[in-house]
């Protein structure tokens, strides 16, 4: 099997958010809060005992797969950033099944899990069939799919989903479809694990079968992926799909195995913008699907920490996200960072 | 004492910053009213000079006088102050821009936000165009040009620019021989008017014809400088081509097999669409190894991605084993017994970010050897496999799990080598084998091409390396514009003739003169 | 370079569509003039950031930070408007704001050969986390900042209704970014360095400086824009205040082939149809028949018809996205 990444890029990628803690530093001080305050409160909030380190990981779980979707895009050469919408449908898929359909109790989990992943998969559809046959490119296409996403997932939520007396949210997942909380100190379910089994899955399938293999000279080398026989279109449509099913997934983590709502907020708000996180972590994860995985804990730290960062030192927490971005941006730039980056063409 | 010279560089060394030593201490003088043909093979370090000389690059050591003070051109338009410009192999024009858009820009005569106008520029252009008896369509867009057309384009922007030393690379390579006369009229003209003139090219006949004197590169080295009238074209073709010091391949006599790979009036364009291939037709026997020599850019890479299915011919035919092979895709071609050592392995041979296990079953990873239940790849075969080809093929590296752009060109170029040979190939496509490599691994590619053919294999040897192609193959044509020339055994050309031919010459009332390319019999 | 056909389908396929909505809107009993004054203030901001990225792209250089300009802008456009006390130094402010967001992103595209959209997507994530940032660092409230309407950038009073002056000027700017592109030195010079920069280079032009230009001035335009959209337009910022209009104008751009006039068509074809849907939602009668959902979701999903019925393929400018080195 493949090794797990090298120490370089490990340390490349430490000295990457490094920088963006630091420029998440200065902008404490810009605007006159005490970072030192602030990141300590960050960490110890993330890792200062065994529930908080729970906590963090219950975090991490979408992350992982929401990096997942943007990882396997950028395996294939593609810019795929529709994780936000296939997640939104994913959430959506699993609230109806969990919620609705009264099944049989393991039946049910598995089938609540399985709808988010189908619906999240069948909403990465439309852009992965616009590349093949129209050349649109996919960041156009999967933004617009995210918004269309955000209003579908809205509508069916309140008018089809709702629970009955709180508009505010959809009927809850029935206990037979919700996956087992592992400590009632923390959020964190055996969701996690489903979660670490897909990626590693998405691992195996890319460095263990041919058609992973495939997807992957077809992004690493296109004109080599020609001359070895490989079809351009099936890349475009195997990616997306694999990259839809961890989105879809993402969502469903969240309604069927993240107390204590087990229910989507009609505002999405316990889903959104995770989509969009999973982006950095899969560059920070160097695109690894193991990678994306370490980088997720250390995301769901973030995310979790930052909410004790809010509390006592008054810095909001969505600062982390603008420190997502800066690291982002900071693993752009080759020639500061020597980062081997691939190209993507038009 | 001759008067002063016009341009002189003194002890020019360059050396890339990936280490390549591109020049050796290269001195060079021009003159007044001077046309200077500089003249190597590929790589000799002409190119490199002449940019050295026109501000685009830096030398590493050695001094640039102009007119006798010393310059230091920090860019190109440094030189120009100067007037010292350049033409490139690879034409600077904006495509979709008329030719005189083209050769104003950056001299436009006034400011950033004022309306830009033509008419200023196209009476001067005008006037240029009379001057120097030059004939351009001014407001057609130059992507619709012809070559040749392109060329003049570039040669007036240059002179719009006040240039009276004009620096020429390649100007001939893309040029039909009408368009090479007028271009040889054009600098004739440009010498009257006080002008000099320094051309590169690797062709004998332009240098005889069209220079006063001739300096030859090799190897980043001057290894002759002759007044033209003086010059032999045999004399040239020693003091371009050489003789390199490699170890030799042996190569036993070996009577050869029957046509494996047949080619009939082959045609192919290149990725401008003009035809590169013009009409070529051979064949490689089994047990024998056919060589095509010539300077790149004579549609060897074009000849190349048309046999193995990476561009699609315009017209002809190819045939292995007696059946028809056209518009196959590569990995068709594969399983029917072709193999491939690219010319541009980056590109089409390796993925670089892959490792030496991964890199060995590109193209063979739907083979049921290395597949398992369900499409799993069955990696204890492949590592034993890669580990196989590492060891036969003598790849030194750390292990199989080694990406291979952390290995050596040689190292890479064995893997490649390696995994198409160990494909079983009928018949083998070597594209510069050896190029940029150790003398350990040219040697051993080369013995092992050797090893090929006495296995009975055809080989298809194209290398721009003159001394590899003799040494190697048993029969030998050289590619010059699209078409072959002189095809014969080895033995009976002299190394000078081939060198001849190369540069376009045919020898004449020769044996062996109809050319090979010559049109299959309807 | 051209291609009339698809471009005039383009066109014809946008006419119907308009004459189809205004038939059915005039049914529905919605006042075609309100909506023209919707879809123009809707049509502003798209315009400016397409218009911008127009010239940026012809240059070479790709932005997909719009979406992140915008956002920020959003912002400071309402403190420089509050430092002031003047909607317009609120403009002023956000084409500061922005300009110096492209520049940063233009010199790390050029001296960092960094991957531009890698580099614009890092923006726009850093704009999700920041602009919630800011708004309480700033106003000490979370999510949304109201301000004064006295600071609104006032709107014109036509006999054919109302129209920001903002909306005026990015219609002349479309048609000054025309003029710059087609018939200056300087537009020559950036058409040339986006097709061929080793031309521009040789030619003793400065490549770098012609790139840097069009990306900070691309980041201007947008950042009128950004700060359009509370000054000029709702009254008010949230921080999701740009809802994918980054996007939508880049959509704009693909759709114009980086035409600046056809930018500004496509602009207003967009904006139509979000200021359609933000019509729609307030209209009695209307508003109860069709759900408010699937009315937001009309531009995002025009703008993917489009793109995926007209467009297709164009051709863009030869080294669009790729960094120059020399050599």
């Amino acid at each position: 099997m493949k090794r797990l990444p090298l120490p370089r890029p490990l340390i490349e990628s430490l000295v990457t958010i490094s920088i963006g803690l630091v420029a998440g530093a200065l902008l404490m001080l810009l605007f006159d809060y005490n970072p030192v305050q602030a990141y300590r409160a960050l960490f110890v909030g993330a890792f200062g005992s065994l529930e908080d380190i729970l906590e963090t990981l219950a975090f991490a779980t979408p992350l992982m797969l929401t990096a997942l979707t943007f990882a396997v895009g950028v395996r294939g050469g593609l810019f795929n950033i529709g994780a936000e919408g296939q997640m939104y449908l994913g959430a959506i898929g699993a609230t109806f099944v969990a919620g609705l359909l009264p099944l049989p109790p393991g039946l049910h989990l598995a089938a609540a899990t399985a709808a988010g992943m189908l619906f999240g998969a069948l909403w990465a559809v439309p852009p992965a069939l616009l590349k093949a046959w129209r050349g649109v490119h996919e960041v156009i296409s999967t933004i617009m799919c995210n918004w269309i996403a955000f209003y579908l997932a809205t509508y069916l939520a309140i008018n089809f989903l709702a629970e009955p007396g709180r508009a505010e949210r959809t009927a809850p997942a029935l206990v037979t479809a919700r996956y087992p909380v592992l400590t009632e100190d923390a959020s964190l379910t055996a969701a996690i694990f489903v979660a670490l089994a897909f990626c590693l899955v998405v691992y195996l399938y890319l460095w263990g079968t041919r058609a992973g293999y495939e997807l992957r000279l077809a992004g690493e080398n296109p004109d080599a992926a020609r001359y070895a026989g490989v079809k351009g279109g099936k890349v475009i449509l195997l990616s997306f799909a694999i990259g839809g099913l961890a989105a879809g997934l993402a969502g469903a983590t969240q309604i069927i195995g993240r107390p204590p709502a087990w229910s989507l907020y009609a505002t999405l708000g316990n889903v959104i913008t995770l989509g969009f996180d999973g982006i950095g972590v899969a560059l920070v994860g160097r695109n690894h699907p193991i990678g994306g995985v370490l980088a997720a804990v250390l995301f769901g730290a973030l995310a979790h920490g930052g909410r004790f960062m809010e509390y006592h030192a008054g810095v909001l927490s969505e600062l982390v996200r603008a420190i997502n971005g800066l690291i982002v941006i900071t693993l752009a730039v080759p020639e500061l960072w020597m980062l081997a980056r691939r190209r993507f063409s038009r | 004492m001759s008067p002063q010279p016009r341009v002189e560089m003194r002890g020019i060394h360059k050396v890339y910053p990936d280490g390549t030593v591109a020049l050796r201490g290269v001195d060079f003088r021009l003159q007044q009213g001077e046309i200077v043909g500089l003249l190597g093979e590929n790589g000799a370090g002409k190119t490199t000079l002449m940019k050295i000389l026109s501000g685009l690059l830096r030398p590493t050591r050695g001094e640039i006088m102009v007119d006798g003070s010393l310059a230091h051109f920090r860019n190109p338009s440094d030189a120009l102050r100067v007037g010292i410009g350049m033409v490139h192999q690879a034409f600077n024009l904006v495509p979709p821009y008329t030719a005189l858009q083209n050769i104003v820009l950056g001299q436009e005569g006034a400011g950033p936000l004022a309306s830009f106008r033509t008419d200023e520029p196209r009476r001067r252009v005008a006037a240029l165009l009379t001057e120097t008896g030059l004939e351009i369509p001014l407001d057609d867009p130059v992507e619709s040009m012809p070559i040749g057309v392109q060329q003049r384009v570039e040669i007036l922007k240059t002179l719009y620019r006040g240039t009276s030393v004009l620096i020429l690379d390649e100007p001939t390579s893309a040029l039909a021989p009408v368009e090479v006369h007028d271009l040889s009229q054009f600098l004739k003209r440009l010498r009257a008017g006080g002008k000099s003139v320094v051309f590169i090219t690797h062709k004998l006949k332009e240098v005889l014809e069209l220079s006063d004197r001739v300096v030859v590169l090799r190897n980043g080295q001057v290894t002759g400088e002759i007044a033209t009238v003086q010059a032999t074209p045999e004399g040239l073709a020693e003091m371009m081509v050489g003789r390199k010091v490699v170890a030799r391949v042996s190569r036993a006599a070996r009577p050869p097999g029957a046509p494996v790979l047949v080619v009939r009036d082959l045609r192919a364009a290149n990725d401008q669409g003009a035809p590169a291939v013009k009409g070529l037709s051979f064949e490689v026997r089994a047990g024998e190894v056919f060589g095509i020599a010539g300077v790149e850019g004579n549609g060897q890479s074009e000849l190349v991605q048309a046999l193995t299915g990476l561009r699609p011919p315009t017209g002809g035919e190819i045939t292995l084993d007696g059946t028809r092979l056209l518009n196959l895709n590569p990995l068709e071609l594969y399983r029917r017994g072709l193999g491939h050592i690219p010319e541009d392995k980056a590109r089409f041979g390796l993925a670089l970010n892959f490792d030496l296990a991964e890199n060995s079953i590109l193209s063979r990873q739907g083979e049921r050897t290395f597949l398992g239940a369900l499409g799993r790849l069955n990696w204890g075969r492949i590592l034993a496999y890669a580990r196989d080809l590492v060891e036969r093929f003598k790849v030194l590296a750390p292990n199989v799990r080694t990406v291979v752009r952390s290995l050596s060109g040689g190292n890479q170029q064995r893997l490649l080598v390696g995994r198409e040979l160990s494909k079983q190939p009928v018949v083998i496509v070597a594209v510069h084998p050896t190029r940029g490599l150790d003398i350990a691994s040219t040697v051993y590619i080369r013995e092992l091409l050797m090893q090929m053919r006495d296995d009975g294999k055809a080989v298809l040897l194209i290398s721009a390396d003159l001394d590899e192609v003799v040494e190697l193959s048993d029969r030998i044509a050289v590619m010059y514009e699209g078409v072959l020339i002189g095809a014969a055994k080895t033995e009976e050309f002299t190394r000078e003739e081939i060198g001849l031919m190369m540069g376009g010459i045919t020898p004449k009332g020769s044996a062996y003169e109809t050319p090979a390319s010559a049109p299959a019999a309807d | 370079m051209r291609v009339p056909g698809r471009r005039a389908l383009g066109y014809l396929l946008a006419g119907l569509a308009l004459a189809g909505f205004s038939y059915a809107l005039e049914r529905f009993g919605l006042q075609p003039i309100s909506l023209l004054e919707a879809g123009l203030l809707a049509m502003t901001p798209l315009a400016l950031a397409a218009v911008g990225e127009c010239l940026n792209e012809k240059a070479g250089v790709v932005n997909i930070g719009l979406e992140g300009i915008l956002l920020i802008t959003a912002v400071t456009g309402v403190w420089f408007a509050e430092l002031f006390g003047n909607g317009t130094m609120g403009l002023i402010g956000g084409a500061l704001t922005g300009a110096l967001i492209g520049f940063a992103l233009g010199a790390i595209s050029v001296y960092g050969k960094a991957d531009q959209i890698i580099a614009g997507m890092g923006l726009n994530i850093f704009a999700l986390g920041f602009v919630p940032f800011l708004l309480v660092s700033l106003w000490a409230f979370p999510g949304i900042h109201l301000f004064p309407s006295e600071l609104m950038v006032p709107r014109l009073i036509t006999p054919w209704g109302q129209f920001s002056p903002v909306t005026i000027a990015a219609i002349l700017i479309a048609v000054l970014a025309h003029l710059l592109l087609h018939h200056t030195v300087l537009g020559f010079r950036i058409k040339a360095v986006g097709e061929k920069p080793e031309a521009v280079d040789v030619a003793g032009v400065r490549v770098d400086w012609l790139r840097l230009f069009t990306s900070t001035l691309g980041g201007a335009l947008c950042g009128v824009g950004g700060a359009f959209l509370p000054l000029g337009w709702f009254g008010g910022v949230v921080k999701e205040i740009s809802a994918g209009r980054g996007f939508i104008a880049l959509a704009c751009v693909v759709f114009a082939g980086l035409e600046p006039l056809l930018a500004l068509a496509a602009a207003f074809l967009f904006g139509f149809v979000d200021g359609l849907a933000s019509a729609v939602a307030v209209t009695p009668g209307v508003k109860e028949r069709i759900p408010f959902y699937f009315v937001s979701m009309l531009p995002y999903a025009t703008t993917l018809v489009v793109v995926a019925l007209v467009i297709g393929r164009r051709r863009f400018p030869r080294t669009v996205g790729r960094p120059y080195v020399r050599e």
